[in-house]
């Protein structure tokens, strides 16, 4: 899925960066551009860091 | 020249204006490539749509999605939170209809995930077809991403609203992207029906 259109960022990517330790959609958009522009995906963004935080292997 | 499909699936404030809205931007779908759109509206979450753009382009996908296009169409329709959008290709179509069951339209149900291989989802469905015929099942279309190989949308057209109940609450084994519906990007399941189709032509 993309994620943020401005940047061209897929889910895949920001799960990566969340996986590394990205934890707040600032952290996200610092490490990979994700809503670091107009901001209109960061509700998909913050989605895709509670979904790893739901996750049993980050528990 | 690449065909593909671009779907999202979003809550709008009134899902009748959207037919109207669209078609005052054939122009701008025509620029991108677009040849046809369709909607689908939700019969269990009203105001969500599911809007499908059948693309043939030579952009690389990332510049055909910045383009403002999209910005100005989610503007127009008054979404603010852009969501996240699914671009792929057909890579399976199964039908199993026969012209006496066909009408009137079914309910559709969407799935957009990640499954671990796209391949084998495929050999499991065509390996259930007859179960599939039995649920009510009378078209499956199996779209795969571009950006992720696991990633995939699923359409499934069913023949009315209880079958489309029971096929949700217990899905066929073959049916394993259903579970992981809703997880992270991926919106949950969509349960609809056909609202609009537009079709563009390069002159428009």
């Amino acid at each position: 899925m993309y994620v943020c259109l401005c940047k061209g960022v897929t889910s895949q990517t920001v799960s990566e960066v969340v996986a590394q330790g990205a934890s707040t959609t600032k952290k996200v958009a610092k490490a990979c551009g994700a809503g670091s522009d107009c901001g209109r995906c960061r509700r998909t963004v913050r989605a895709i860091i509670e979904a790893a935080l739901m996750a049993p292997e980050t528990r | 020249m690449r065909s593909l499909v671009i779907a999202s699936d979003y809550r709008v404030p009134d899902p009748t204006r959207v037919p109207q809205l669209l078609e005052s931007r054939k122009p701008a779908l025509a620029d991108i490539g677009a040849h046809h759109v369709i909607v689908h509206a939700s019969t269990i979450d009203h105001g969500r749509v599911l809007v499908s753009i059948a693309v043939r382009n030579r952009q690389p996908i990332v510049d055909l999605l910045r383009s403002r296009v999209f910005f100005e169409w989610f503007d127009a329709v008054g979404v603010e939170d852009i969501p996240a959008v699914f671009a792929g290709e057909l890579v399976d179509r199964i039908d199993l209809t026969d012209a006496a069951d066909s009408w009137p339209p079914g309910v559709i149900v969407a799935a957009m995930t990640s499954v671990p291989d796209v391949s084998s989802v495929i050999e499991h469905v065509h390996l259930a077809l007859d179960r599939f015929r039995a649920a009510g099942i009378r078209k499956t279309w199996i779209f795969q991403a571009f950006d992720d190989p696991r990633e995939v949308m699923i359409l499934q057209e069913i023949g009315d609203e209880n079958s489309a109940r029971r096929w949700i609450e217990d899905p066929d084994s073959a049916a394993e992207w259903m579970e992981n519906a809703g997880m992270g990007a991926y919106p949950p399941l969509f349960v609809g029906k056909f609202l609009h189709m537009m079709r563009i032509d390069e002159t428009d």
